[in-house]
């Protein structure tokens, strides 16, 4: 491992404790709130990330990783940071009542503005590789397999996660669905199209580990 | 019942041509170097197409560069 990739690493691990902070923050002690230091944390490494991506091109990932593979890893990082903010949101959204109906609330106003972030931090990342990778094939045969049957088994998981929530849905007793309010069970299908991109991703940077051996 | 797998000799015919490496092999047959290694470890099997092209760019026959045997 490079000097650069050891560097990577503690960024990541950074970023991980940022992300911890900010999703299960709150206040813990001492009057600091650990949410907005986490955010700070974890943005700040992202950006030092991108950082060491454009200035050290081609060291920052190991050398036998396929193109596809990185932007699988960059896909899959960034996928489970939106999860975490989904889950949030789907956490905070049953005690707000009425005021859940609302597309402008207090649990949806901050989960927009780390969408936007991470959309931009991601469309960023990914758009640096693709121009370090630019000139050799950006995906071959093996890439589209392990793809095709990344989204196969992400659309068999999706259909079992469906199929749970109408189990759950049909099986609750009708007071306990008073939490079950119009933009609640939206927020839960685009939580849904979530997870399945997060098991294609998984799957992915699995299969790609496997065939390194 | 018993398992088949594909075995290749591709890194030895690569190894035999002094001057190609891995890289070369992969702009040859249009895929990347990353599967160039999982074939050559044999942890991937290449389409008939990828084959015909290793076994071109190798400049030998495709039953010399892979075989079809019982998996021990």
């Amino acid at each position: 491992m490079t000097r650069i990739q050891r560097r990577v690493q503690v960024l990541l691990a950074l970023a991980a404790l940022g992300a911890a902070g900010m999703f299960l923050g709150g206040e813990v002690g001492l009057g600091i709130d650990f949410g907005p230091v986490g955010a700070t944390v974890l943005y700040a490494a992202l950006g030092v990330f991108v950082f060491h991506l454009a200035r050290y091109a081609g060291q920052v990932f190991p050398e036998e990783w396929a193109p596809a593979e990185k932007q699988a890893w960059v896909a899959l990082v960034f996928v489970a940071l939106v999860s975490f903010n989904m889950i949030n949101l789907l956490a905070a959204l049953p005690d707000l009542g009425a005021a859940a109906d609302e597309l402008r609330n207090s649990a949806t106003r901050p989960l927009w503005t780390n969408l936007g972030i991470l959309m931009v931090g991601w469309i960023v990342i990914a758009g640096i590789l693709r121009k370090q990778d630019a000139g050799g094939v950006e995906r071959d045969e093996r890439d589209l397999r392990i793809a095709h049957q990344a989204a196969r088994i992400a659309d068999g998981v999706m259909m079992l996660f469906i199929i749970c929530l109408v189990v759950a849905l049909v099986a609750l007793p009708e007071q306990s669905r008073t939490w079950l309010r119009p933009l609640i069970a939206a927020n839960v299908l685009i939580a849904l199209l979530i997870a399945r991109t997060l098991v294609e991703n998984i799957y992915t940077v699995l299969r790609y580990r496997r065939e390194r051996g | 019942m018993s398992e088949f797998a594909v075995r290749n000799r591709i890194r030895e015919f690569r190894q035999l041509r002094a001057e190609m490496t891995q890289a070369d092999l992969a702009r040859a047959c249009d895929v990347t170097r990353q599967t160039i290694i999982a074939l050559e470890a044999e942890k991937y099997s290449p389409s008939l197409e990828l084959a015909f092209k290793l076994a071109h760019a190798l400049e030998r026959r495709l039953e010399e560069v892979f075989r079809f045997e019982e998996k021990n």
